[in-house]
């Protein structure tokens, strides 16, 4: 009993290794901040056939810009209160075709409701590119158990593009790519060892989007319980 | 019959049964944000429609069956009650004999389903694909306009959701895609359009009538 709980605590507190990268493109080298009582709203990019960028990279990014006291609008409570301006075919996809859309009054004063002041668009996903190995389980009249050794490899590619909704304008860009090794040897148990890739690039965008509404040239600030 | 027979026939009816996937598709769906016109609209549900369920026939393909019938119902009366201002739900067509009060009847059709799932793609993703057919009849049940409506939507697998489950979050996508559609693109059609246009001639033209029919408002 003891060495299960032994290999369980090892699997939590062994994570697979995880690589980050991250570039950042300002299109204006003055400073981006949100003042008092102004709202940023995450929305994920969802218009390609083949993959989705998932809500809840979406969901963790706001949840950490979130905890940092930057106010966040949940992308699901924006996108159903102006249904139907904001869905996978309608919405718009550069800054230049908020202008069409603000004509409409009654679109134009419900944003204006939320304060928004930022719209940063997530565009991306996580995928697995590669496994090999094999594990081989059996139950028996002695007992069950598990021998083997699997590996699979999983790559994040994300990238966060913030309009200023004030004035119309296409601030910069973010990019986020991770890449990591998940591992699970058996002998009787299977082990676990994640490689949390996608909750990796997450972390990394919130740290970098933190940043990015900072004045130019103050410290960067790291978002507490990032490494 | 034996037991131990009676019990495999049970157990290989329990098989067959765990083979299929079944779900009604429940979801909820916002109200679009359009500026409503001022038209007394009624919209005609026909059996077929009320109870639509999908059927996969297929035997290369899983056994799916997906009923829409209460979803898609749900979301119409949503979507043109905030189209139009003033929707009736009708039991039947109008004819000219036997007119209604409405300025135009909204009948909808679903022509196609269609669906994938992630182990016959190579995406990770639960596919729905509809179309439907919309027909637009005035009071007298003369045909005004006829047109297509599609929607599309997916849901990304997650761990620990259920096949079902997954397959219900797509149709939703799918019938919100459809919902979108169907409030942009309506008053855009032609007809419709010509439709509108000569409605507002008229009613700039002649007087306002006396008090006259109203249609039961919807329940």
């Amino acid at each position: 009993m003891k060495c299960c709980r032994l290999l369980i605590l090892c699997a939590i507190l062994l994570p697979g290794c995880t690589s980050v990268t991250i570039d950042e493109l300002r299109h204006r080298q003055t400073s981006v901040e949100i003042a008092e009582g102004e709202y940023v709203v995450l929305l994920g990019r969802r218009q390609s056939s083949n993959y989705e960028t998932e809500p809840e990279l979406v969901d963790c990014i706001s949840k950490t810009l979130a905890s940092n006291n930057v106010a966040v609008i949940p992308e699901q409570q924006f996108v159903d209160a102006l249904y139907p301006w904001f869905e996978p075919r309608t919405a718009p996809m550069r800054v230049k075709d908020m202008n069409r859309l603000l004509a409409r009054k009654q679109v134009a004063q419900r944003i204006d409701s939320y304060k928004i002041r930022y719209i940063i668009w997530v565009d991306g996903n996580t995928e697995t590119t590669g496994s090999a190995g094999s594990i081989g389980c059996s139950i028996g009249t002695g007992g069950a158990g598990c021998f083997g050794f699997g590996t699979w490899d999983k790559e994040s590619d994300y990238e966060a593009t913030i309009w200023d909704y004030r004035d119309l304008q296409n601030l910069g860009k973010i990019s986020a790519d991770a890449e990591g090794t998940s591992y699970m040897p058996a002998v009787v148990i299977p082990i676990p060892i994640i490689a949390r890739v996608q909750n990796n690039a997450c972390k990394a965008m919130a740290e970098q989007l933190y940043s990015f509404f900072q004045p130019v040239g103050a410290s960067q600030n790291n978002v507490p319980g990032l490494e | 019959m034996p037991n131990t027979a009676k019990t495999a026939v049970l157990m290989l009816l329990l098989l067959l049964q765990g083979c299929t996937n079944a779900l009604k598709v429940e979801g909820d769906f916002p109200i679009p944000l359009v500026k409503p016109t001022a038209h007394n609209i009624a919209v005609y549900y026909d059996d077929t429609f009320r109870t639509y369920t999908y059927t996969e026939e297929s035997k290369d393909r899983g056994k799916w069956i997906i009923e829409t019938g209460d979803a898609q119902i749900k979301l119409f009366n949503q979507v043109l009650s905030q189209l139009f201002g003033d929707l009736t739900v009708i039991s039947a067509l109008p004819e000219a004999e036997a007119p209604l009060a409405a300025d135009l009847v909204i009948h909808p059709k679903i022509i196609e389903f269609q669906y994938s799932v992630p182990r016959e793609t190579r995406f990770k993703v639960y596919e729905v694909w509809l179309k439907y057919n919309l027909s637009a009849y005035n009071s007298h049940g003369g045909l005004v306009a006829d047109w297509i409506l599609t929607g599309y939507g997916k849901t990304p697998t997650a761990f620990m959701l259920s096949d079902e489950k997954a397959m219900n979050a797509a149709a939703v996508v799918a019938l919100r895609d459809l919902g979108a559609n169907l409030s942009l693109t309506t008053l855009r059609v032609p007809e419709i359009r010509a439709w509108m246009e000569n409605k507002s001639r008229i009613l700039a033209t002649v007087p306002a009538s006396p008090a006259s029919e109203t249609v039961e408002p919807k329940p």
